[in-house]
């Protein structure tokens, strides 16, 4: 049977459900090794849905570093000579997977839609055109959040890594907070997203962020209003942003650009709410409100919280 | 300080897109400088205007050279040079095979820093930069939203979930590039006039396949219909029938 190595993702001394998500992947792939970098990780690394699980545990190992993280993976790769590595297509992730493909000499996949046996399909254009690919070659893939039911957890073998760790010029020295419990826009079940119908940047913190948080969703924005600075570019939606598929995706005050739809269209429900009836955004949502927001949201929050 | 900036040529975000027995059809694509590089080659200029060295930027394309005026728009920002790698069998979708052709150029130019954009707005793998880094055996950061440079010493700010990471390293090293980093400058006229003096390098090369993936089939997602128009007479009704939508049948409530 092939040997699947997939990194298993440690947030809060926690495995991340992204992780366990993959974990539930590879097992339909092969037999599941899977690795968790770190320190203080090997209680949380545990309950990775895995067959075998290498702790790679050290004060040296804290915080993400490109060489180290990618220089250990490989190793463990090359020793149980594995076929495919695949993780989570986190902010992670995603840098480690292409540097991880080309020390193997490998394929890329980043950041796919579907991902099993059959095949891979990611988004290219930001979501306005899928790639499918059965790979013949061994492959590097990372997965995106919500994709798929979590891998169920039993309990493996467990054996601490003893290769060794890269030397590396890379030296963390803090993680800033974001200052608030904000949802992270690519793992939200419900985007709640503004538009240049707001008007001004204070009308989205007023409206938008506190809408946001009583769904327990994250706050998106259109390319509009990040240009004109009334929200930071880490909320952006769309080809020049974030690439997001919720469950739910609200857009408010939003128009609907092209560049905007490909950001969002993946999503599984969108709702619009615009005074403008011939708006594009009306084109691609499922239920549309055609009206004022600003006598809109208001109600629609009071109603939420009831 | 020797800076490379890497630039990808990218289809113009209004290009439509329609595939042709599974794959894009791309003849009618015009191309444009992928965003992401701007931030990047605003950010090697300003560091050459703080410390000095020289900026070059070093792009990867097919021998279409219709795209050889946005290039020089990108000299106008400042950078000293630009070197553009030609194959006529050029993709945007071979991040190894990319990374490979840059990387030996990247070394020939012996540069301390490498700067990219994050991702390529095309295909989306942000997988050339971190393939370059290890083909060279220097670190990367990416995704960086702030980049600070004191003497040989880099400091990052990374986006990652929930915060900022913030990194310090000495140099060589890859830094690829997010959309806050900094604020792209509009040319003055008389840089403009300069950019059509400084040099404009064209270099064939030879496009050997690395390991990158093959077979690929594409596909245009399912189009969504316009759904349904709530109607009502007040706010409160609508919204009202929203959330009941929401709830009952969408089940996302």
């Amino acid at each position: 049977m092939s040997k699947i190595v997939i990194l298993g993702e440690v947030d809060n001394l926690e495995i991340k459900n992204i992780s366990q998500q993959v974990a539930g992947v590879a097992a339909g792939m092969g037999d599941v090794i899977g690795v968790v970098i770190g320190k203080n990780v090997a209680e949380a690394g545990m309950k990775l849905a895995a067959s075998k699980i290498v702790i790679a545990e050290n004060d040296e190992l804290e915080f993400y570093d490109s060489i180290k993280y990618s220089s250990i993976i490989c190793q463990i790769v090359q020793k149980e000579e594995a076929t495919a590595v695949l993780m989570g297509a986190t902010s992670m992730g995603k840098d480690l997977g292409p540097r991880i493909a080309a020390n193997l000499g490998w394929g890329y996949l980043g950041d796919c839609l579907e991902a099993g046996s059959d095949g891979f399909v990611r988004p290219t254009f930001a979501g306005k055109v899928l790639s499918k690919t059965v790979p013949t070659t061994k492959v590097v893939v990372s997965i995106r959040n919500n994709a798929y039911p979590a891998g169920e957890s039993w309990s493996g073998s467990v054996e601490n890594y003893s290769g060794e760790i890269s030397a590396s010029t890379l030296k963390t020295n803090s993680i800033e907070g974001l200052g608030n419990e904000t949802v992270e826009l690519t793992e939200a079940r419900i985007v709640v997203s503004g538009g240049r119908g707001l008007e001004n940047s204070e009308n989205y913190d007023e409206l938008i962020r506190p809408l946001a948080s009583s769904l327990k969703a994250a706050a998106g924005a259109s390319r509009a209003i990040v240009d004109a600075g009334w929200v930071p570019h880490s909320h952006q939606v769309g080809q020049t942003g974030k690439t997001v598929t919720p469950d739910l995706y609200l857009a408010i005050g939003i128009s609907g650009a092209i560049q905007h739809l490909g950001g969002m269209s993946g999503s599984k429900f969108i709702a619009a709410i615009n005074k403008d009836p011939d708006a594009p955004i009306f084109k691609v949502a499922d239920y549309g409100i055609i009206g004022d927001l600003f006598e809109i949201i208001p109600v629609l929050k009071s109603k939420l919280e009831n | 300080m020797n800076i490379a900036v890497l630039i990808k040529m990218v289809p113009d975000t209004e290009s439509k897109l329609e595939i042709v027995n599974g794959k894009l059809e791309e003849s009618n694509f015009k191309y444009m400088v992928n965003p992401y590089d701007e931030f990047a080659v605003e950010q090697a200029v300003q560091f050459k205007e703080a410390v000095g060295g020289k900026v070059t930027l070093v792009s990867l394309f097919t021998d279409n050279n219709t795209i050889d005026t946005d290039l020089r728009k990108m000299i106008a920002i400042g950078a000293d040079e630009v070197i553009v790698l030609r194959s006529k069998d050029y993709r945007g979708d071979k991040p190894s095979t990319n990374a490979e052709i840059l990387a030996k150029k990247v070394k020939e130019l012996n540069a301390d820093l490498v700067l990219c954009g994050v991702q390529g707005i095309d295909y989306y793998q942000a997988a050339t930069g971190p393939m370059l880094a290890q083909k060279l055996d220097i670190p990367n950061i990416s995704g960086v939203t702030k980049l600070e440079l004191n003497d040989n010493l880099i400091t990052a700010h990374r986006q990652m979930e929930g915060g900022i990471q913030v990194i310090e390293s000495q140099m060589p090293i890859l830094i690829s590039c997010q959309k806050d980093m900094t604020k792209v400058r509009f040319p003055a006229l008389k840089d403009i006039m300069m950019s059509k003096r400084k040099p404009f390098e064209n270099q064939t090369v030879d496009y050997e396949e690395e390991a990158d993936i093959k077979q690929i089939e594409c596909t245009l997602p399912p189009a969504r219909g316009g759904g349904m128009i709530i109607e009502g007479e007040t706010p409160e009704e609508k919204v009202d029938k929203l959330i009941n939508i929401l709830k009952m049948e969408a089940k996302v409530l």
